[in-house]
């Protein structure tokens, strides 16, 4: 992708951003709750719903040296139709600390689209598709992913398969893949709040191959709660695998409210 | 794993049923019927997609006719539903108890 292709995306992410600031104004509905942060469920937002998330991650990697970051997004999401919804990352970026740095970093702006297909409750799983497109400085980013998703009673079981490609650097010259399985079940222990699991199983391909053989698994529990217009979820994982530069344990959480 | 398989969906087609019940000729009352068709399928359909947005869906029983549209309205805002589409919602519910 040219450098002129990938300016005009940033731009565009950025006009839809903002017009989505100014409409919120005018809008009064909510989206809905995540129970889960590492994973979507199948529903999508009603149509006319606006809801904005910031999510917040903190990550700790101690193999081979010891870093902190905190990766911020700040998110609108809008329901289009009762099967479409669309959403804004205004910004992703973060703050990170080493023994030698400390510094702040812009990352990107995206676009991701979700187009619900079958019903948790009716149909005998709950399907979406998910399409994601991020732009940064020298960063582009393709992500699709499928969503599947049953309520069984107080249950929330979901499922996504994700693929990821990722071209960066000069001249977008360095690419990446990653392919990724997530499970998730929450127990609603109440209305307005349940707890659950995560898991997560990457395979990374450096360069779109698997010389290195590079696979991470993380698990940890979560939590959520609703209350009026908003909802906090958290999520706290660690990794099970062994994998220097990656992160040995990350806390998620997720903050969204309606307008 | 085939009869893990098929345990599952067994499961899973019991609970569809019971948490929204499909409309059925005998939900509806025989005047009016194919209106009252129409807008108790829409009221099923909003059911089982706006309240799964923010929580599980409860027994339909487990409240009483009351509790149900007090409920439905006190929601119907953040579930983003309309008039109509509330009225909908809470005619799909009681239908299914009277059928109870």
């Amino acid at each position: 992708m040219s450098k002129r292709a990938l300016s005009i995306l940033l731009l565009a992410c950025r006009a839809v951003a903002f017009g989505v600031g100014g409409s919120i104004i005018a809008t009064n509905a909510f989206a809905g709750v995540r129970h889960f942060t590492f994973l979507y469920e199948a529903p999508t937002s009603p149509p006319g719903s606006v809801e904005m998330e910031n999510a917040l991650t903190w990550g700790r990697t101690t193999n081979p040296e010891r870093s902190d970051q905190i990766d911020f997004r700040h998110e609108f999401e809008f329901g289009v139709t009762d099967k479409f919804q669309a959403s804004v990352y205004v910004a992703d970026w973060s703050y990170s600390r080493d023994a030698k740095h400390d510094r702040f970093t812009y990352s990107d702006t995206a676009v991701e689209l979700i187009y619900n297909l079958t019903n948790p409750i009716v149909d005998p799983v709950g399907l979406s598709i998910y399409q994601e497109y991020k732009a940064g400085r020298r960063f582009f980013e393709w992500e699709s992913k499928l969503i599947a998703h049953k309520n069984l009673g107080r249950w929330i079981l979901a499922y996504n398969g994700t693929l990821e490609a990722v071209w960066q650097g000069e001249g977008l010259n360095e690419r990446e893949g990653e392919l990724q399985q997530a499970l998730g079940a929450s127990y609603e222990i109440s209305p307005r709040c349940s707890v659950g699991l995560e898991f997560l199983h990457e395979f990374i391909f450096p360069d779109w191959h698997d010389n290195e053989r590079i696979r991470n698994v993380f698990v940890g529990p979560n939590v959520s709660y609703r209350r009026g217009s908003w909802f906090v979820t958290m999520t706290a994982l660690a990794q099970a695998t062994d994998t220097p530069d990656e992160r040995d344990f990350q806390l998620r959480t997720i903050f969204g409210i309606g307008f | 794993m085939k009869e893990l398989l098929i345990t599952a969906l067994l499961l899973t087609s019991c609970e569809t049923s019971n948490y929204a019940p499909p409309v059925t000729p005998a939900l509806t009352r025989p005047t009016s019927r194919t209106k009252q068709n129409v807008d108790l399928k829409r009221g099923r359909t909003l059911f089982v997609h706006r309240c799964i947005e923010c929580h599980t869906l409860p027994a339909i029983w487990k409240y009483s006719d009351e509790d149900w549209s007090k409920i439905v309205n006190s929601m119907s805002h953040r579930a983003s539903l309309k008039p109509a589409e509330r009225e909908a919602v809470i005619a799909y519910i009681l239908a299914v108890r009277k059928q109870e």
